[in-house]
């Protein structure tokens, strides 16, 4: 058990004025067996109105408008929070997680890689199913590469297969995919990893009546290092920040990330 | 364009008992469908509709999981497409539960024929269909969760703008476009966010519905909808999500759903349906494929529609091995003969094939509308009969005794 620091910032930046800003918010992490959160600020800003609920995946979510012209639009969320092992969630499992989904569609591409992850599982004994996770997260690991730029928030899966390269939104979204075909349910998950300057995003893998978190970017077990902020069936459903708002700028959105201090 | 020929369709009284009869146990088991897909989801724990013709499903939005919709009711206008066979029997040909278009359409009719000619309406025991801007507005109002309501349009450019008008102005509902309404503090206003708006009666598709939750680049929708929806602040007519359980694979399933739900034996009959995704199906379908008219599951609008008869023998080959590759993917059905309809081109009587799209509104009861939208083909050989491909469209008469 320990104990981290954390804050997110998100600045956007508009060249001209804007109006009829909507947005919708999932950066705020809550609280899980893994995770326990205090949070010592969260100020969303300029806004009409700010409204908290829990979405349809069972994350936090912060919706929200502002109506009257304004330039720059600011989230800071900060925070302490009591982090465990890998195990995340226990409890039944929703069959949504078992099917493809916009970005983890089984096209050829990851059909392949698959049925090549399933020989690996055979050629190293991998019998159950969290082995066979851990095999797909090394596998997937040693035979795709970590490059910022090659893909973007709107590649899947089977792009970023065809590819070979990609990020962590990628990496996670090929396991995704991969766990799925093999007919072992799994989830897309974002948050933050310590030292990290970005979000993160990796993988849950529902074995034995529990969620596990893995990390295939970066070949780890989810551990006391990552606080979560929100899950779903891909990218898509559990976006960090949607914003939407009528004016002709071009907007420039910085990220500051920190997560540390663990003690 | 939309012709209207002037015979009507006849419903005698004893058959529109029994169809209606037929039309609330349909949809009233598709509305306990919706509610446990999302909710409990006990039919696919009980084996009954197996969980990837439900999860696989285009119309399944897991943006509506655990939402309860104001009084349950998920499908407020449901709009059952029927065909009458040579048999006499009614066949269910598809429901329609996202927002189904075209009861305008007999309203106008009905008022043209009687300004025309009101002694026909004296003379014949003719079931009044004015009503169904009351019944339409007794839906709305049942729902409401506390403030006016409204009909949405995506605009003055979309084909049934004048519909969305016509049915504002009966209902007494304010006509609105996206830039009319807004969400604040979790509630949707109308203009100058003075009114809170208590039932919306959408008329646009469900992906554009909310740019926050589906589609983030519709332009049409309103952001944060969805919100206000799961906190039970307005009521959305038709919800969203139930493209779930009018999908062609979900079809199938609907007789197991009117006994598993309500105990009954079903009272209309759906087409003969196969589903290649059971073994014993599969055998009868390859075996059969010149005979049977094989639908894709995934299109719609007259779509994926592929009839047996009319394939080379090649092509009978590849869809067999299409089928066994992907038997979710389709469903095959058996081809109804049904029954010709008279309508006049020029002066002369011609038989075409014409199908009946029957109006079920759920409110604090179901109730069918005594009148219905009759479509025709254009060309005698087709079965087409979407307004879209030339097709026009009659009165429905439901006779009073």
């Amino acid at each position: 058990m320990g104990k981290l620091k954390f804050e997110y910032r998100m600045e956007l930046k508009l060249s001209s004025p804007v109006t009829d800003h909507y947005f919708a918010l999932r950066c705020v992490p809550g609280d899980s067996l893994r995770q326990t959160v205090t949070l010592t600020q969260c100020d969303v800003s300029p806004a009409d109105y700010i409204s908290e609920a829990e979405d349809s995946f069972g994350n936090l979510k912060i919706s929200g408008c502002c109506r009257e012209p304004h330039d720059f639009f600011a989230c800071r969320i900060r925070g302490t929070a009591r982090t465990s092992g890998m195990l995340l969630q226990k409890g039944p499992l929703h069959p949504m997680y078992r099917y493809p989904s916009k970005y983890t569609g089984f096209e050829s591409e990851v059909r392949d890689f698959a049925e090549s992850v399933q020989e690996e599982c055979r050629r190293n004994a991998a019998g159950t199913d969290m082995e066979k996770a851990v095999c797909a997260m090394h596998y997937l690991y040693t035979h795709f590469s970590y490059a910022p730029g090659a893909t973007d928030i709107e590649t899947t899966a089977a792009e970023a297969l065809r590819l070979g390269k990609g990020v962590c939104q990628d990496y996670a979204h090929i396991m995704t995919a991969v766990m799925r075909y093999m007919k072992i349910p799994a989830r897309y998950v974002n948050g933050l990893m310590i030292g990290e300057g970005f979000t993160h995003a990796w993988v849950e893998v529902y074995v034995n009546g529990g969620w596990y978190g893995f990390d295939p970017s970066n070949d780890l077990h989810i551990d006391e290092y990552y606080i979560k902020f929100a899950h779903g069936r891909d990218y898509g459903d559990c976006t960090v920040d949607k914003g939407r708002f009528l004016g002709k700028c071009i907007p420039e959105t910085e990220y500051f990330c920190e997560c540390g201090g663990y003690q | 364009m939309f012709p209207f020929d002037a015979i009507p369709r006849v419903i005698t009284h004893d058959a529109f008992t029994e169809l209606e009869k037929g039309l609330i146990q349909r949809v009233d088991a598709l509305n306990l469908f919706l509610n446990d897909i999302y909710g409990e989801k006990q039919i696919i724990r009980d084996g009954v509709v197996p969980e990837e013709f439900v999860f696989l499903s285009s119309g399944y939005l897991p943006q509506c999981e655990g939402i309860t919709p104001p009084k349950g009711i998920y499908s407020h206008i449901s709009g059952i497409d029927l065909v009458l066979g040579k048999d006499k029997e009614w066949y269910i040909l598809e429901d329609n539960l996202r927002i189904p278009s075209g009861a305008s359409y007999p309203m106008i009719a009905r008022e043209i024929c009687r300004r025309v000619s009101p002694e026909t309406f004296r003379n014949h025991p003719v079931v009044d269909n004015r009503n169904y801007a009351k019944m339409l507005r007794e839906t709305m109002d049942w729902v409401n969760t506390g403030g006016i309501p409204v009909i949405m349009t995506p605009g003055r450019y979309n084909a049934a703008y004048f519909e969305h008008s016509y049915l504002a102005e009966r209902t007494g509902s304010e006509r609105a476009t996206c830039t009319d309404l807004s969400v604040e503090n979790n509630y949707l206003y109308y203009r100058d966010r003075k009114q809170k708006v208590g039932v919306i009666y959408r008329r646009i598709s469900d992906e554009y519905l909310d740019p926050m939750t589906f589609l983030p680049e519709s332009l049409i929708g309103i952001p944060n909808l969805m919100d206000v929806y799961r906190s039970g602040n307005v009521a959305v007519v038709n919800a969203p999500g139930n493209g779930v359980a009018d999908d062609k694979g979900i079809y199938y399933f609907v007789p197991k759903m009117i006994r598993y739900y309500l105990d009954q034996e079903p009272i209309l009959k759906n087409a003969p349906t196969y589903l290649p995704f059971y073994q014993e199906d599969r055998n009868y379908v390859l075996e059969h494929l010149k005979d049977l008219v094989v639908k894709d599951v995934a299109e719609a609008g007259g779509y994926g529609v592929i009839f047996g008869n009319k394939l080379s023998a090649e092509e009978l080959a590849d869809l067999k091995t299409v089928i066994e590759k992907e038997p979710r993917r389709f469903i095959a059905q058996e081809v109804i003969d049904f029954q010709d309809m008279e309508i006049m081109d020029g002066d002369e009587k011609v038989l075409r094939k014409a199908d009946l799209r029957a109006f079920v509104l759920s409110g604090e009861k179901t109730r069918v509308w005594a009148s219905g939208l009759t479509r025709f083909s254009r060309n005698a050989d087709s079965f087409v009969v979407n307004s879209s491909q030339g097709g026009g469209f009659k009165d429905t008469w439901v006779l009073s005794r």
